[in-house]
C-alpha cells in the first residue's frame, strides 16, 4: 500500500516538469555551453582533436585559422575545456539556451596565427594577438 | 424496439455522436490522471482527438506479404462492434432494448479483442504474433469470470434484457457480480497490471506494431469506445433507475468518470504482470467472486 501513499504525495506536490522558459537549478560544476576567448587561443587545435562529438571544427589556411563551435552537436563533456592549455575555453554553469532556428547558437572565429616568440626572450603579453588582422565573426 | 429509437441510440446517444468524443475524452482523462499521479504534465486537453486527425493524414506504408484489405477490415470491424456495444448500453431507461440484448452486447464487446488477435496474426510480425497470443490467453483468462459475473446478474433478474437489469432494484448479490466485472475491466481495457498484449517495452505495440495512419487511428478509437462500453456497462448496472431520465444520465456519466479515475489509479500503482501470473489471478483468485455471484443468483432464483 506504500505505492498509494507515494502517488498521493505526487498528486499533492504537483507537477515536477518545468515549463519553458523556467529551468531546473543546476548543480555545482554543471557543464553548459562552451565559450571561446580568441585573445588566449594559440591555435593548437587540441580542442578539435579532443572533441569526439565533432562540435568543434578547426580549419587552418596559411597564416589564418578558423575555429567554429556548434552547440547542437556538443555533448557538453568538457574534454575541450580540460585539454586547452591556453585556457581559451570555458563552460557556462547553466543550461544551454533553447533556440528556435537551426544553427543560431553556432559561433565561428577567424584569427591570425601568432608567430611563435623567439626562444631567447619571453613574448610580451600585448603581442599575443596581431592587432590589424584579427577578425571575429559570429554566424 | 422501434427502428427510429434504435437508430437514434446508435447514432446519437449513447452511440456515435456521444460515444466518439467521449472515447477521446476518456483516453485523455486516463493519460492525464496517470501523468499527474507520476508528477508529469501529461497531454493537453483533446490530445487523442489531435492524434486521430494527425493519423488520418498519414499514409500507411506498403507492407509486403500482407493482405492490405484484410488489415484494414479488422479495425473497421472493431470500431463498428464497439459502437454497437455502446449504442446498446441501457443509459436511457424505457427507451428501447429487446429481449436478449445483453447477449448481443457481450458479443459486441468481445469482437474488438478477437479482431485484435486476428490482426496481430495477419500482420505477420513477430511482435504482433506474440501480442496476439498474449491477448488470446488474456481473453480466455478474464472472460470466464466476466461472463459468469454478467450471467449471474441476468439470472438474478430472470432476464437477459439490459433495460430490465438496469431498472431492477439493487441487491448485495448484484454488487458481487459488479465487483467481479470490475476486476475484469483492467484486463479488458489493457491497462496495468494487465497490459500484456501491448507491452511497449517488450513487444512494441503487440498486434498493432504493423499498423499506421488511418488504421491505427481506428484502433485507437476502438480502444476508447471499449472504455466507454466497459465502464458504461458497470455504471449503468450500478446506478438504480430514477424517475428522471436526466438524473440517470448524469449519474451514469459521474460513475463512469469515477471508474476511469479508479482504473487510472490502478494503472499508475501497478507494474505489468507476467502472463502466467495473470491467468492464475483470474482462474484462482477472481473466479471465486464469479462463482459466488452465480451460485447466489441461482439460489435466489430457486427460492423465488
Amino acid at each position: 500500500m506504500k505505492i498509494f501513499t507515494l502517488l498521493w504525495n505526487n498528486l499533492r506536490r504537483g507537477v515536477a516538469t518545468f515549463r519553458y522558459p523556467s529551468a531546473p537549478p543546476v548543480t555545482e560544476g554543471f557543464r553548459g555551453l562552451v565559450h571561446f576567448d580568441p585573445l588566449r587561443c594559440s591555435g593548437c587545435a587540441m580542442c578539435r582533436f579532443r572533441c569526439t562529438a565533432r562540435a568543434i571544427t578547426f580549419e587552418s589556411a596559411g597564416k589564418q585559422y578558423t575555429w567554429a563551435y556548434d552547440p547542437a552537436q556538443c555533448t557538453f563533456c568538457g574534454r575541450c575545456v580540460d585539454g586547452c592549455k591556453d585556457h581559451a575555453l570555458s563552460q557556462d554553469a547553466s543550461c544551454p539556451p533553447i533556440y528556435l532556428s537551426a544553427g543560431s547558437l553556432r559561433s565561428s572565429f577567424t584569427l591570425q596565427r601568432r608567430t611563435p616568440p623567439p626562444k631567447s626572450q619571453p613574448a610580451p603579453s600585448t603581442a599575443r594577438l596581431q592587432a590589424g588582422g584579427d577578425h571575429e565573426s559570429r554566424e | 424496439m422501434n427502428l427510429l429509437i434504435a437508430l437514434a441510440r446508435f447514432l446519437i446517444f449513447p452511440g456515435l455522436l456521444f460515444a466518439v468524443p467521449a472515447a477521446w475524452m476518456v483516453l485523455w482523462l486516463e493519460r492525464k490522471s496517470v501523468a499527474l499521479l507520476q508528477q508529469r504534465i501529461g497531454p493537453p486537453f483533446g490530445q487523442p482527438f489531435f492524434d486521430f486527425i494527425k493519423l488520418l493524414a498519414k499514409e500507411t506504408p506498403p507492407r509486403s506479404g500482407i493482405n492490405g484489405k484484410l488489415m484494414r477490415a479488422w479495425p473497421l470491424i472493431a470500431v463498428s462492434a464497439s459502437l454497437g456495444a455502446v449504442g446498446l448500453l441501457p443509459v436511457l431507461p424505457a427507451r428501447g432494448g429487446f429481449e436478449g440484448d445483453l447477449i448481443l452486447l457481450l458479443a459486441l464487446m468481445e469482437l474488438p479483442a478477437i479482431c485484435l488477435i486476428i490482426a496481430g496474426f495477419s500482420s505477420r510480425s513477430l511482435f504482433g504474433e506474440i501480442g496476439s497470443a498474449r491477448e488470446a490467453v488474456l481473453l480466455v483468462s478474464y472472460n470466464l469470470v466476466f461472463l459468469m459475473a454478467v450471467v449471474s446478474i441476468a439470472v438474478s433478474q430472470h432476464s437477459f434484457r439490459l433495460e430490465a437489469l438496469a431498472a431492477a432494484p439493487l441487491s448485495a448479490w448484484r454488487y458481487l457480480g459488479l465487483l467481479a466485472i470490475l476486476l475484469c475491466l483492467p484486463a479488458k481495457l489493457h491497462v496495468n497490471p494487465f497490459s500484456l498484449p501491448n507491452a511497449e517495452q517488450e513487444i512494441y505495440s503487440g498486434p498493432m506494431t504493423e499498423y499506421a495512419g488511418f488504421e491505427l487511428a481506428l484502433w485507437q478509437l476502438s480502444h476508447g469506445l471499449e472504455w466507454i462500453a466497459g465502464v458504461g456497462l458497470v455504471a449503468a448496472l450500478a446506478i438504480p433507475s430514477s424517475a428522471y431520465v436526466w438524473l440517470d444520465v448524469v449519474s451514469v456519466l459521474f460513475v463512469g468518470f469515477i471508474l476511469v479515475l479508479a482504473l487510472s489509479l490502478i494503472a499508475a500503482a501497478t507494474a505489468r504482470l507476467a502472463i502466467d501470473t495473470t491467468v492464475r489471478f483470474y482462474w484462482q483468485c477472481t473466479l471465486i467472486f464469479a462463482v459466488a455471484a452465480i451460485s447466489s443468483a441461482l439460489f435466489m432464483r430457486l427460492r423465488s
